[in-house]
C-alpha cells in the first residue's frame, strides 16, 4: 500500500469489515446456520464412524487408530469439520465478495476510487475471526453434550494457538480463490468444487493415510492440512508445543506464498481487465 | 351459471369489485385463540364497476400505486378479490378461474417472465403446452405469435442475447398463444425506448384490427390518448373518470392550457381572483417570489392578454407563458388535484 | 391430455434448462461423488481389518462397504431431487419471475409440481446410473440379483417424495428464508432415512421421526435385496409401511399445496422477490 494513502486505505479496510459484520447481523438465518451445521454435519458422521465399527469394535478401532493416530473418533470428526466449517464461512464470504461486488455491479464503483486495490482484496476476510470463533465454541459444546467428549485446558490452548497461526495462511488462500473465482466465473460451483476438493486432501473426514501419495503430497500444500492435523495432536495426542513447532512453521511460510500469489493473480486481473474493459462485466 | 364463454357478454364485467390488503401477520398464537384481527388496513381498490366491451382497446390510466396492477391480476385470476363480482367473457372468474386463464392472454411482467436459457421458440412451446394449444396447431401458432411481435427472424436465439424491447415482444407473442379473445397488458412499454414502444403499440392497434379486445394499464397518458378507445382513469383504488379520451379532455371545458409563472410579491389571492374570472385555474404554486399557474380556457388568444392585464395591476409580472392543447394529464389534475406522475 | 402434456412441457423445459449448462451437468455426478461417497468410503474402509469392515457386518450383517454407501446415495439423491428440483425450484421460479406466467395458464397448479417432478427424476436417474457405473467400473460395486425386489419399493419412494414435494412446495412459496429451509430438511430427512448409517443409531427419542418416513422402509428394502443386510422389520411388513406412509404423506401434500396457493392469490405475492 502507497504510504500517502496508507491512513486512508487503513480506515477503508475497517469500513469493509464494518459492511461485512453488518451483514452478518442482517441475515439471520446465518447465525442458525452457525448454531445447526456445525452439530449436525459431524454427529452424522460421528454415527458414521460407530456402523463402521461395530459400536467400537476394538479391532476396527485400533484399524482406525492405525491409520489415524487415535481411537478417538468423535473429536477427530469434530476437529476435522471445524475445519469444514471454516472453509466454508472463508470460502462463501470473503472468497466471493469481489466476485459478488462484480456481478452486482459495483465493483467498477469500487474501483473508481483512490482506494488501494488490495482494500476490497483482503477487507472481507476481517469478520471471518468471528464465525470461526462461534463455531469453535458451539462445537466444543455439541461434542461435550452429545457425545461426552471432555478437553483438556492444555489442548483447548493449543488449539486455539494453532488456529491463530492458521489464520494468515486461510486468509491468503481465500483471497487467491476470490482472485480466481473472479475471472473464472460461476461463484457456487467454484465454491463447491475447492471446498470438495479440499475435504478430500486435508484430512478432514478420513485420515490422509487412506489416500494415495501423489494426493498425500499435494495436501502438504495446502494450510488446512497441517491446521487440522496440528489441532487432532493438540486434543487427541497430547502434543506439546515443541511437537507443533513444525506445523506452525509450514503454516507461515504457506500463509507468505499465498499472499504473495493472490496479490500477483489479482494484479494481473486488474490490468488484464482494464485493457479490455471487461471489470464492469462478467 | 354458465362456463362457457359467453359470446353476448362484454369482455369483462366488473362490478363493486374490491381488494384489501392486511399490513403485518398474524400469529397461529392468535388464530388459536381467536383474537380480533387487530391489522391495520389498505384498501387498494374500493369497489370499482368496470365494463369493457369486445373489440375495443380499453385503458386503465393511473399513476403508480393507484390499484391498476392490482386489478388487472384480479381479472386475471392471480389475485382473489376481497369482493365484487367479476366476469370475464362471460365467465365467473372465481368459480371457473381455469376457464378464464384458457382464453385470456396476458403480459404482466414482461422481461422478466421469460427462461433466458431457452431460445424464443423453445420458450413458446413450453407455453403453448401450458396453454393446451393443441399439437398439430403449436407450431403454426408459434410462427404466426412471432411474426405478429416481428421476432420470426431471432427465434433461435436464446433469449439472454436479446434486448429489453425483444423480450417485451415476445412476452407479447406468448400472450397470443391461446389465439385469445381477450389481451391484459400490464405498462407493456415500461422500460422501453422510444422506438421500441412505439413498435409495441404497433403490434397492439394490429391486435384490435384483428378483432381482439386488448385492456392495458399504462401511467403514460401520451399511450393512453393514442392507443385507447376508452379510458378509465384510477386514482387511490377509484374510478374517478371513464370515457374516450376526447370526451374526457371536453370535461374540464376547456381547449388550451395556459401555464404562466408570475414574479410577485404580495399576496397572490387576488390576483387568482381575477384570472379566474377568465379561465379555470387547475393548480397554482407559490414558492417564493414567483407565483405558478395552470389554467385551462377556451382560447389562450384572449386569457392571455386579460392575464397580463390581471398582473400588471396587481403589480405582478409574467415572466413565461407556455400554451399547449389539453392532454389527459390535465384531465387527471382538473380531478385529482395532483399530476400522473408525482 | 392438455394435463398430460403440460407436465412433460414442464419436464422437457427443466431438461434443457439444466443441460445448457455444463457444469451443472457434470456437478449432478461428481459433487455426489466427491462430497458423499468417495469420502465415506474412505472413512469406512479405515475401519477395515485385512480388507473387510468388520464393524459394519455387527451393525447390519454385510461387510459390504461399497454396495451400503452407494445405495445410500440412491436415497439421498431421490430426497434431494425432492427437496431442490421439485419443491425449492417452484420458489426459484417465483423469485426469478418465471411462475407467474405459468399460473396464467390454464395448466392446474398440481401439475406444474408434477412436471418438475419429472424433469428432477430425469436427472435423477441420469446422475445414478452414471454414479453406478463408476462405482461397477472403479470401486468394485456389485449387487445381488435379488435387487430387482426392491424396484416397486423405489417406484413407491418415489410417489412418496412427490407427495412431500407438494407439502414442500406449499411452505417454500409462503416463507422468507427458504434456502435455509430446504437446505436444513433435505439434510435432516434424508439423515433420518438411513441414507448415511442405520436408524438403529439414531438416539431413541428421534427413531419413531425415522419410522414415520416412507424413505425409512424403501432404504431398508434396498439394501436388504441388494446387499443381503439384516432389514429391521419383516419386508413383507415393510412393504406395508411404506405403502401406508405414502397414502397418507401424498394427500397431505397436495392439501397443503393448495392451501397455499390460495393464501398466495390471496395475498398476491406471487411476483415477490
Amino acid at each position: 500500500m502507497n504510504a500517502t494513502y496508507l491512513a486512508g486505505d487503513l480506515r477503508a479496510l475497517r469500513a469493509a469489515g464494518r459492511m461485512s459484520l453488518r451483514q452478518l447481523r442482517r441475515y439471520p438465518t446465518n447465525l442458525l446456520g452457525t448454531i445447526f451445521w456445525p452439530v449436525l454435519l459431524p454427529a452424522v458422521w460421528v454415527l458414521m464412524g460407530q456402523a463402521y465399527s461395530g459400536g467400537g469394535e476394538p479391532a476396527a478401532l485400533d484399524a482406525f487408530a492405525s491409520r489415524a493416530g487415535t481411537t478417538g473418533v468423535t473429536l477427530f470428526v469434530f476437529v476435522g469439520y471445524l475445519m469444514y466449517m471454516w472453509l466454508s464461512a472463508l470460502l462463501w464470504g470473503p472468497g466471493t465478495a469481489l466476485r459478488q461486488e462484480q456481478i452486482r455491479g459495483s465493483l467498477e464503483a469500487v474501483f473508481l476510487t483512490p482506494v488501494s486495490r488490495l482494500v476490497p482484496l483482503f477487507g472481507p476476510t476481517l469478520t471471518n475471526f468471528v464465525w470461526i470463533a462461534m463455531d469453535l465454541v458451539v462445537m466444543g459444546l455439541a461434542a461435550w453434550l452429545l457425545f461426552g467428549v471432555v478437553l483438556s485446558v492444555q489442548g483447548m490452548l493449543l488449539a486455539a494457538a494453532i488456529t491463530l497461526i492458521g489464520v494468515p495462511a486461510m486468509y491468503a488462500m481465500g483471497a487467491l480463490f476470490g482472485a480466481g473465482v473472479l475471472r473464472f466465473g460461476e461463484i457456487g460451483p467454484a465454491v463447491q468444487f475447492t471446498r470438495g476438493g479440499l475435504s478430500m486432501l486435508c484430512g478432514i473426514t478420513f485420515p490422509i493415510a487412506m489416500l494415495p501419495s501423489w494426493a498425500q503430497a499435494a495436501a502438504s500444500a495446502m494450510p488446512p492440512t497441517y491446521i487440522v492435523d496440528a489441532m487432532r495432536g493438540a486434543l487427541l495426542r497430547s502434543a506439546t508445543v515443541a511437537d507443533l513447532v513444525p506445523a506452525a512453521a509450514s503454516l507461515i511460510g504457506l500463509a507468505a506464498a499465498f499472499a504473495i500469489l493472490a496479490v500477483v493473480v489479482f494484479r494481473w486481473l486488474e490490468a488484464s481487465a482494464r485493457r479490455s474493459g471487461m471489470l464492469g462485466r462478467y | 351459471m354458465s362456463s362457457e364463454d359467453d359470446r353476448g357478454a362484454p369482455a369483462v364485467a366488473a362490478t363493486g369489485l374490491t381488494k384489501v390488503f392486511e399490513k403485518g401477520r398474524r400469529t397461529i398464537w392468535q388464530r388459536l385463540r381467536r383474537e380480533p384481527d387487530a391489522r391495520e388496513t389498505f384498501i387498494a381498490v374500493k369497489g370499482i364497476d368496470l365494463r369493457v366491451e369486445r373489440g375495443e382497446i380499453f385503458g386503465v390510466l393511473g399513476p403508480n400505486g393507484a390499484g391498476k396492477t392490482t386489478t388487472l391480476r384480479m381479472l386475471a385470476t392471480l389475485l382473489e378479490p376481497t369482493s365484487g363480482d367479476v366476469r370475464v367473457l362471460g365467465i365467473d372468474v372465481k368459480t371457473h378461474p381455469r376457464e378464464v386463464r384458457a382464453k385470456l392472454g396476458a403480459m404482466l411482467s414482461g422481461e422478466r417472465s421469460l427462461y433466458w436459457k431457452l431460445t424464443a421458440r423453445e420458450n413458446l412451446e413450453y407455453f403453448a403446452a401450458l396453454y393446451h394449444v393443441p399439437p398439430k396447431e403449436t407450431a403454426s401458432r408459434i410462427d404466426a405469435a412471432l411474426v405478429a411481435v416481428k421476432l420470426a427472424d431471432r427465434a433461435d436465439d436464446y433469449v439472454e442475447r436479446y434486448s429489453t424491447g425483444m423480450r417485451q415482444r415476445l412476452a407479447l407473442a406468448r400472450a397470443l398463444l391461446p389465439d385469445p379473445p381477450l389481451v391484459i397488458l400490464d405498462e407493456p412499454t415500461v422500460g422501453l425506448d422510444p422506438q421500441s414502444a412505439r413498435d409495441l403499440r404497433d403490434r397492439v392497434r394490429e391486435l384490435k384490427r384483428q378483432g381482439r379486445t386488448v385492456l392495458l394499464t399504462t401511467h403514460y397518458m401520451e399511450e393512453a390518448d393514442q392507443l385507447c378507445d376508452r379510458i378509465a382513469i384510477i386514482d387511490h383504488g377509484e374510478i374517478v373518470a371513464l370515457d374516450t379520451p376526447a370526451a374526457l379532455k371536453r370535461r374540464i371545458r376547456a381547449e388550451e392550457v395556459v401555464t404562466l409563472e408570475i414574479g410577485m410579491t404580495g399576496e397572490d389571492a387576488p390576483l387568482l381572483a381575477r384570472l379566474a374570472s377568465s379561465a379555470v385555474i387547475a393548480r397554482s404554486d407559490r414558492h417564493d417570489g414567483t407565483l405558478a399557474i395552470t389554467a385551462h380556457c377556451a382560447s389562450a388568444r384572449d386569457f392571455v392578454p386579460a392575464a397580463f392585464d390581471a398582473a400588471r395591476s396587481e403589480g405582478a409580472t409574467i415572466q413565461h407563458v407556455e400554451v399547449v392543447p389539453v392532454s389527459l394529464e390535465d384531465v387527471f389534475i382538473s380531478l385529482t388535484g395532483r399530476a400522473l406522475r408525482e | 391430455m392438455g394435463e398430460l402434456r403440460a407436465a412433460i412441457a414442464i419436464a422437457r423445459k427443466d431438461i434443457r434448462n439444466v443441460s445448457r449448462y455444463r457444469f451443472v451437468v457434470a456437478s449432478q455426478i461428481f459433487t455426489p461423488l466427491y462430497q458423499g461417497v468417495l469420502p465415506a468410503l474412505l472413512f469406512g474402509a479405515s475401519f477395515a481389518v485385512a480388507g473387510h469392515v468388520v464393524g459394519l457386518e455387527k451393525t447390519i450383517g454385510t461387510t459390504d462397504l461399497t454396495g451400503f454407501i452407494f445405495l445410500g446415495g440412491v436415497m439421498s439423491g431421490l430426497v434431494a431431487t425432492a427437496f431442490w428440483a421439485m419443491a425449492m425450484s417452484i420458489r426459484n421460479e417465483m423469485e426469478a419471475g418465471t411462475l407467474e406466467p405459468t399460473w396464467l395458464t390454464p395448466t392446474s397448479r398440481e401439475v406444474i409440481v408434477l412436471g418438475r417432478a419429472l424433469g428432477g427424476l430425469f436427472w435423477f436417474a441420469f446422475s445414478q446410473v452414471a454414479i453406478f457405473a463408476i462405482g461397477i467400473a472403479f470401486f468394485g460395486l456389485r449387487f445381488r440379483p435379488e435387487i430387482v425386489y426392491a424396484l416397486p419399493a423405489v417406484v413407491l419412494a418415489i410417489v412418496a417424495m412427490i407427495g412431500i414435494a407438494y407439502l414442500l412446495a406449499a411452505v417454500v412459496l409462503l416463507i422468507k428464508e427458504a434456502n435455509f429451509f430446504i437446505d436444513c430438511t433435505n439434510f435432516l430427512f434424508a439423515t433420518a432415512s438411513g441414507a448415511a448409517f442405520p436408524v438403529v443409531l439414531l438416539p431413541g427419542v428421534l427413531q419413531p421421526i425415522a419410522y414415520a418416513l416412507p424413505t425409512t422402509y424403501a432404504m431398508d428394502l434396498i439394501r436388504q435385496a441388494g446387499l443381503g443386510s439384516r432389514p429391521l422389520f419383516d419386508p413383507a411388513l415393510e412393504y406395508v409401511a411404506l405403502v401406508l406412509t405414502t397414502a397418507i404423506a401424498f394427500p397431505i401434500g397436495l392439501w397443503a399445496y393448495r392451501r397455499a396457493d390460495r393464501r398466495i392469490r390471496r395475498l398476491g405475492t406471487i411476483n415477490q422477490y
